[in-house]
């Protein structure tokens, strides 16, 4: 792979988006960078979702900017920050429930290849290719054997790894993931966890998620941020995460930290 | 050939005999011609509301707009029919490309309200300007000769026109909605956020979804025109929108067939009810609506199709 560019891959600067009263996030910055599997963590309620969506342009936030990649996309409507090469994937999996898992995949690599607006049906040649690349990510999420299924039969771990593989459908060079492994039995835990890892590994993405289970955080990431209450508690490596002792009182318990 | 093909050619064969068999069926060859158009309107609803998710309760105006088009054309240009024809489908379709960026962000309720408001526009336009339109009493015409003066439509002439143009619409539509545009409506239908974080601006279907069926609609209007050699302004009300939604419902939205299904019944129904009685027609749509809603929740054809695909599988 090639050395990381100095640009960051994301970077959020000051980000603040309230609901009413409410502060879901307040100045929060923070700085992704190409290459890296990048944690969010927090307590409930802490502004992890509301920061995502800032940052995926479900929200417009109230102050700050947000860049990708070197430019200013603060303003950008969510379908266009997937044209530049985001991906997300949604805490409550945000699928299509009665297409098939294999039409699910098939309408982000459409639309990749601008062929989602065409009337005319695809001719044999680019349909094929079409098909072989749904089929390579559906293997690479391991769903193959459900290709023609409609999604809302599969098991809530196989829809989160439906939606892996949709997000990854457009080519991401960055995905955004909230909670992939909230509710999950722990077999389906490493299922994507092993995911995840090769998005990093064999697929060279960088990566960031939002996750409370904190044997899979300080597996996966190399690095960590912590929100609390709308803010930035604190910012490091896991090990420099595990000895904060701000981090400690906020929120992690201490019997967690004791592996690291 | 699919089992989907030789179905449709059984249709397509059966409605052919239609005036054959007419005094049997006590069907008459212009009811008939009627409830062909009708289902083009309510094809036209049925893009909006069974493929896209929106409620389309202001089509009668693009249904209104391809009438008037075809009339007005008649009235100042003396064209001959497939001229207004396409004249008065422009005119719908100039609407739609006028209306479509007001509508194309709104969804739900608020489509909705919006598209009776822009309906009942056009409504006012035709009954005010009596010069053009004719105001309250339309305006009434004879029928032009289809493309040379020889050719002249009478009622089976007509009924077979309809019948050619028919299955052209629907074959339009089906291959629109097979199409990679088609399956992204229904994406849109389903999950409007997913398929903008699959990279899509959806807003642009939505328009275009809009302007195809503001063609259906106005094809429909104009035929429909020139079949009852008049035009009104009830034509663009919100009732006539109400109706196609209704024939959609009924037959079954989201199926390419299900809005024939509706029409022929609301069609054929409304006449053969309204011989009897004047305001009968009313209640007994109204106990059919509910019926459909209660034992045909998808239509019914929907719940015909989902029944068999049911005992396929099972
Ligand atoms: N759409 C909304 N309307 C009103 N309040 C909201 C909305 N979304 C989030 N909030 C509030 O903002 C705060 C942050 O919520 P958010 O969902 O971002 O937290 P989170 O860190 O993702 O929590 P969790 O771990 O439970 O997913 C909470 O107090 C929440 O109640
Ligand atoms: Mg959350």
């Amino acid at each position: 792979m090639a050395e990381a560019s100095a640009v960051p891959m994301l970077e959020a600067r000051d980000v603040s988006k309230s609901f009413g009263g409410v502060q879901a996030c307040s100045d929060v910055s923070l700085t992704v960078r190409e290459g890296t599997i990048h944690a969010v963590i927090g307590p409930n309620g802490a502004g992890k979702t509301t920061f995502f969506n800032s940052l995926s342009g479900f929200y417009l936030p109230e102050r700050g900017s947000v860049w990708f990649a070197g430019r200013d996309i603060t303003r950008a409507p969510n379908w266009r920050r997937i044209e530049l090469g985001m991906g997300r994937t949604f805490q409550t999996p945000s699928i299509f429930p009665e297409l098939s898992v294999r039409e699910n995949v098939a309408l982000g690599v459409r639309s990749k290849r601008n062929l989602a607006f065409r009337i005319r049906p695809a001719s044999a040649e680019p349909q094929r290719k079409l098909d072989a690349r749904v089929d390579e990510l559906l293997g690479f999420v391991n769903l193959g054997a459900s290709a023609e299924r409609p999604v809302a039969e599969l098991s809530h771990g196989a829809q989160r790894l439906c939606e892996i593989a949709m997000s990854l459908s457009t080519e991401p060079r960055l995905v955004l993931l909230d909670e992939p492994m909230a509710g999950l039995a722990e077999t389906e835990t490493d299922r994507i966890m092993s995911v995840i890892r090769g998005l990093h590994d064999s697929l060279g993405l960088t990566v960031l998620f939002v996750e409370h289970n904190m044997r899979v955080v300080l597996s996966l990431a190399e690095r960590i941020t912590v929100l609390d209450r709308g803010r930035v508690l604190a910012e490091g490596s896991p090990s420099e995460i595990a000895a904060n002792e701000a981090v400690r009182d906020a929120y992690l318990g201490r019997e967690v930290l004791e592996h690291v | 050939m699919t089992r989907g093909r030789i179905a449709t050619i059984a249709v397509v064969v059966l409605l052919a005999f239609e005036p054959v068999l007419s005094p049997f069926i006590h069907v008459d060859v212009t009811i008939a011609s009627a409830a062909l158009l009708f289902a083009i309107a309510a094809m036209s609803a049925n893009l909006l509301l069974g493929y896209t998710g929106l409620p389309p309760f202001g089509n009668a105006a693009f249904f209104g707009l391809g009438a008037y088009g075809a009339a007005l054309s008649l009235k100042y240009w003396h064209v001959e029919f497939a001229t207004a024809a396409v004249l008065g489908t422009a005119l719908a379709v100039l609407g739609a490309l006028v209306l479509g960026p007001f509508l194309l962000r709104r969804r739900g309720i608020y489509f909705g309200l919006l598209s009776i408001a822009f309906g009942q526009v056009f409504y006012f336009i035709a009954y005010r300007f009596t010069d053009v339109t004719g105001g309250e009493d339309g305006m009434n015409f004879s029928r032009p000769f289809l493309l040379v003066p020889s050719l002249r439509l009478r009622e089976t002439a007509f009924y077979y026109l309809a019948l050619v143009v028919f299955v052209a619409a629907i074959l339009a539509f089906e291959a629109i909605v097979r199409s990679p545009f088609g399956k992204t409506l229904i994406a849109i239908k389903q999950n409007e956020l997913r398929v903008r974080y699959l990279g899509l601006d959806s807003n642009r279907f939505v328009f275009v979804a809009i302007v195809i069926s503001a063609a259906f609609a106005g094809l429909s209007g104009a035929l429909t025109g020139m079949l009852n050699n008049s035009v009104g302004p009830l034509m663009l009300d919100w009732h006539q929108s109400g109706d196609f939604v209704l024939s959609t419902i009924l037959g079954g939205s989201g199926t390419i067939w299900g809005p024939l299904v509706g029409s022929i019944i609301f069609v054929v129904g409304r006449d053969i009810i309204s011989s009897y009685t004047q305001e009968g027609w009313q209640i007994i749509l109204g106990a059919l609506f509910v019926a459909c809603v209660i034992f045909f929740p998808r239509g019914i054809l929907g719940t015909a199709l989902q029944l068999f695909a049911a005992k396929r599988h099972g």
